[in-house]
């Protein structure tokens, strides 16, 4: 008999889960973890030596397939990732500008244990004292742009908690999942400095360093904000808390297989590696792999039971004193829709009020990117080097007349690998990839030899990462007529920018190219070639970065929100959502942190009553 | 270890199947070449992926110099049973062992329980191709339901297929659709301009003698190439089948186009302004002499080809393209900085060895 009797169940393995899972195995609580993916390990727990994640340009966006579904994009190209699900058998659908429905790989992070930290750039920004208090700080502003209608007044929401209640999670974050960067010059409060050291920045980061210094000073002459190493969320030394070393030469981890790819050494420091995997053995904790939850069931004020199905497709069920739902913000809110569907009670109860699904966010997101003079071995890269608070102060805000700020860094391992920067060319996000190359067709023999001449490790991008304006008709649905490949409803995704997030965008872009601007003035042969928000790219409307936020979000009053101030459902005695999902503003920078530390800090109040 | 097979953790299974193979939904979603006989494979995800062609690191007597280890791949079969119960037991019979030994596979187990899925996993050498089939409760034996390679034998008897890694011979093309394919790569990639000519000549000239053996013996015009033919002739028999038609379809018109503007000469040695033309007409999407009735697209075949040419140039080499790595030592020599003092290597700007695993690279920890 397969037990079916724990403490806790948490569905998802990721930045939202496995904090909690950390937490609850190592206090001795019985845990059953839920991932619908696959366990890739590193080569240090893998049976013959050899991990599943390769440095191979091809596993993330290898073979070509068609998207087959009744939508208007079917017969588009997607291209076969080793983490991230077939389209055809689990898509997204967004509503395009023409009010027609497309299937997108955006939105997703990763079906894989660990989730979105085994594929992203580990960029692990805390989130700004000002980023928990936007409704306080915009509340009697006159001096507010491109918000004709007071929308911002109206939706911008304080955090139930401060950027203090926060801040020894962020610590605890830091010091258990490992990672590298600088505290000094970052405009965040810190109680304690864990970080590891930094690894040496690749040569063509200087640019953006000395860029954001201009910039800095420009700003800010009397007191300039200076850059600091952006946090990265790989280990340079080895690391305690959850038994890993490093090589040798640390310097090895770079190698630009880092955005988009797991790593087969297990030095990015994904939740699998670093919190699961201290608890893997534990008598108390169990894992099920390739085994996704379907439903939740409702009774007596209780999620009574959480059904899923095994590796084979067989249906099975446990029971839990507390269960957690943390699959990502968007698979979150389509779980609960779906054990709505199929239980009166839960429906009940999960709809209170009409807001779960709702004031789905992401970010905004853009940049700008030149052409150096000089050329870098970009292989020899992790995913950033430097970053800057310069553009989030208040000063910055009221100047410009933002409702709220964002973080810039530079991009170091993008378009570092031949493949990698053929198929971006033109395309910078993954419902396009390959497009530009292959319809260049004079880009060819001589001609593609300059391209590589003029292209090759000469490429420096600056990206921001800003709050966006949380609106209430931007939402998860799940969607009418498209099935999974499990007969389920699909997602839907409705969402669209806000002026002031256009104008915002448009804000830090030029913020972005100044930095490169300023660098590269008065070098020669130095070249800009362009800016922009995500806003502006051909399916703009569905760009999402990944960063996938709000839906069910944390309150106070229980007519506002989802969740409680715990991230416990309103009419829930035990189920919380702790992924993205609960966030009622999006952070201004890279979520993955502010959701590990919020985690950490639900595992206390979750410990506390079990 | 040829002829060394044993079975792998549950886990390594399991992760393959679910994702690939589990599923209620009915559908062809996955159909999405031109239009076949139905098939079980058009209802998972990836059936290309079958057998799992994957590195091979040793089994319990495993050898383990690195240079060893690099020769072969685990090739790991997977059957799907109906349920966990039923069939009762599965074997498989293939090439890269005696044709009449069956090779027991276990069912993988989940949380203490049976599954449907059976596995073995067979120790086997890079560069190969086998045939095998399956044989069910003791039944004749079946073909792989999943995997759509297929190999048709003199007698008539079809079995399934797979290859190897870094695989060099032709699978699915013909000799002279391989010398088109060659000729249209090359007005493609940068390999044929005068400089790059040189490197690729020093380039082989430089390998030693069993590289130079392994991959020159096969690997399609490997004096003037990167292998990037060899690349689409194995995606097209695995990973992107369903473009193989294409390929068929536009390979046959461009040859009889080829033959229309010079009909003294083979396809394969004419000029290279035909070749120019013709790929420019391809790209504007008016080709003289196009059959448009057969074809309707040229300039899709253009846009086709070309992903598929430059990945094949610049992709692992386990892939059969970018052989002995030589596309990527072409941007390593290109990007070098210059002689720091007399003797000494210029700094080369794209260390790809750093971080590949070796003997194909120097990285002394990761092992591919």
């Amino acid at each position: 008999m397969i037990k079916d009797q724990f403490d806790a169940i948490i569905i998802g393995s990721g930045a939202g889960g496995a904090p909690i899972a950390h937490i609850l195995g190592k206090a001795g609580k019985s845990v059953l973890v839920l991932e619908k993916g696959p366990l890739f390990r590193p080569q240090y727990q893998s049976p013959n030596g050899r991990s599943d994640f390769k440095r191979d340009e091809l596993i993330s966006d290898g073979p070509e397939k068609r998207v087959q579904l009744p939508v208007v994009n079917n017969g588009q190209s997607y291209y076969s990732s080793h983490v991230e699900p077939d389209l055809n058998d689990e898509p997204h659908i967004y509503r395009d500008v023409n009010n027609a429905d497309k299937a997108t790989i955006e939105g997703y992070t990763a079906q894989v244990v660990g989730g979105g930290t085994q594929l992203y750039g580990g960029v692990s920004f805390r989130f700004s004292p000002l980023d928990f208090q936007l409704a306080t700080f915009n509340q009697n502003r006159n001096d507010i742009r491109e918000d004709p209608n007071n929308d911002i007044k109206r939706e911008a929401r304080d955090w139930p908690i401060s950027y203090q209640d926060l801040e020894p999670y962020y610590v605890k974050t830091e010091e258990l999942v490992g990672i590298n960067g600088t505290r000094e010059n970052q405009q965040k409060p810190f109680s304690k400095d864990v970080y590891q050291p930094p690894l040496a920045p690749n040569g063509i980061s200087e640019y953006a360093r000395r860029g954001m210094e201009m910039l800095a000073k420009q700003l800010n002459p009397q007191n300039p904000i200076l850059p600091y190493r952006t946090p990265l969320a790989v280990i340079t030394r080895d690391h305690a808390p959850s038994g890993r070393k490093v090589p040798t030469d640390p310097e090895t981890a770079k190698t630009s297989y880092v955005n988009r790819y797991g790593d087969p050494l297990g030095l990015k420091s994904s939740t699998w590696v670093s919190l699961l995997s201290p608890v893997k053995d534990l008598p108390n904790f169990t894992i099920r792999c390739n085994s996704v939850a379907t439903r939740l069931t409702y009774q007596n004020g209780k999620v009574d039971r959480v059904y899923y199905l095994d590796p084979g497709g067989v249906e099975r069920s446990a029971q839990a004193k507390v269960v957690v739902v943390a699959c990502s913000a968007i698979e979150s809110i389509r779980l609960l829709k779906l054990s709505a569907l199929q239980d009166r009670a839960f429906d009940k109860a999960i709809h209170q009020n009409d807001l779960l699904g709702r004031y789905f966010m992401t970010h905004c997101f853009g940049g700008a990117s030149a052409v150096l003079p000089e050329r870098y071995d970009k292989s020899i890269a992790l995913d950033a080097d430097w970053a800057t608070d310069c553009c989030s102060t208040e000063q910055f805000l009221r100047e410009y007349g933002l409702w709220a700020g964002g973080a810039l860094y530079n991009n170091t391992s993008d378009e570092a690998l031949p493949i990698s920067l053929l198929r971006t060319k033109d395309a910078m996000d993954l419902d396009n990839l390959w497009n530009g190359f292959m319809w260049a067709s004079d880009l060819k023999a001589k001609a593609l030899v300059d391209y590589f001449d003029n292209e090759f490790g000469r490429g420096l991008s600056i990206s921001f990462m800003a709050n966006q304006v949380p609106q209430r008709d931007n939402r998860i649905e799940l969607h009418p007529a498209i099935t999974d490949k499990w007969n389920r409803p699909v997602a839907y995704i409705i969402k669209d920018w806000h002026r002031h997030d256009r104008y915002l965008m448009d804000t830090y872009a030029e913020q972005a190219a100044q930095i490169l601007q300023l660098s590269g003035r008065d070098i020669q042969a130095f070249k800009f070639v362009g800016k922009g928000g995500s806003y502006m790219a051909p399916n703009g409307i569905v760009r999402i970065a990944n960063h996938i936020l709000g839906g069910a979000r944390f309150g106070t009053d229980r007519n506002d929100s989802v969740l409680d101030v715990n991230c416990r459902a309103w009419d829930f005695d035990n189920l919380y959502v702790t992924d993205g999902a609960f966030m009622p503003t999006s952070g201004s920078g890279n979520p993955t942190n502010t959701i590990e530390a919020n985690s950490f800090r639900v595992a206390d109040q979750i410990l506390a009553r079990l | 270890m040829p002829g060394y097979f044993y079975v792998k953790d549950d886990q390594y299974l399991l992760n393959y199947c679910a994702k690939y193979l589990a599923r209620y939904n009915t559908d062809r979603r996955h159909a999405y070449g031109p239009p076949e006989v139905d098939a079980p494979r058009d209802r998972v995800a990836e059936a290309w992926r079958f057998p799992i062609i994957d590195t091979y690191g040793g089994g319990a007597d495993a050898v383990t110099d690195s240079k060893t280890f690099g020769d072969y791949n685990d090739v790991t079969f997977i059957y799907a049973g109906a349920n966990a119960t039923s069939p009762a037991n599965v074997s498989v019979i293939g090439t890269f062992a005696t044709l009449y030994d069956p090779i027991p596979m276990r069912r993988a187990m989940w949380e203490g329980e049976a599954t449907r899925y059976w596995s073995v996993t067979y120790v086997i050498p890079k560069g190969q191709v086998h045939r095998y089939r399956f044989i069910v409760d003791g039944g004749e034996p079946v073909n792989d339901p999943v995997n759509p390679q297929e190999e048709a034998l003199d007698n008539g008897a079809v079995w399934s297929r797979f290859f190897t890694d870094s695989f060099t011979s032709p699978i699915v093309l013909e000799r002279w659709e391989l010398d088109i394919l060659y000729r249209l790569s090359t007005e493609i990639l940068p390999f044929q301009t005068a400089d790059s000519t040189n490197f690729l000549a020093r380039f082989y000239d430089h390998l030693d003698r069993t590289s130079k053996e392994s991959l020159y013996n096969n690997v399609y015009r490997l004096d003037a190439s990167v292998g990037e033919v060899n690349f689409i002739d194995n995606i097209l028999a695995r990973e992107e089948r369903q473009h193989l038609a294409d390929y068929k379809i536009c390979l046959r018109l461009i040859d009889r186009i080829l033959r229309q503007r010079n009909p003294y000469m083979e396809p394969s040695r004419i000029s290279r302004e035909i070749y120019f033309d013709l790929y420019n007409e391809m790209a504007s999407n008016q080709v003289q002499g196009w059959d448009y009735q057969t074809y309707s697209n040229p300039q899709y075949f253009l846009y086709l080809l070309r992903r598929h040419v430059a990945t094949g140039a610049f992709c692992h080499p386990k892939y059969g393209g970018n052989a002995g790595a030589a596309g990527w030592a072409y941007l390593a020599e290109r990007y070098t900085l210059p002689s720091p003092a007399p003797g000494q290597p210029g700094q080369t700007l794209f260390d790809w060895r750093r971080a590949m695993e070796m003997p194909l690279g120097t990285n002394a920890e990761y092992l591919g």
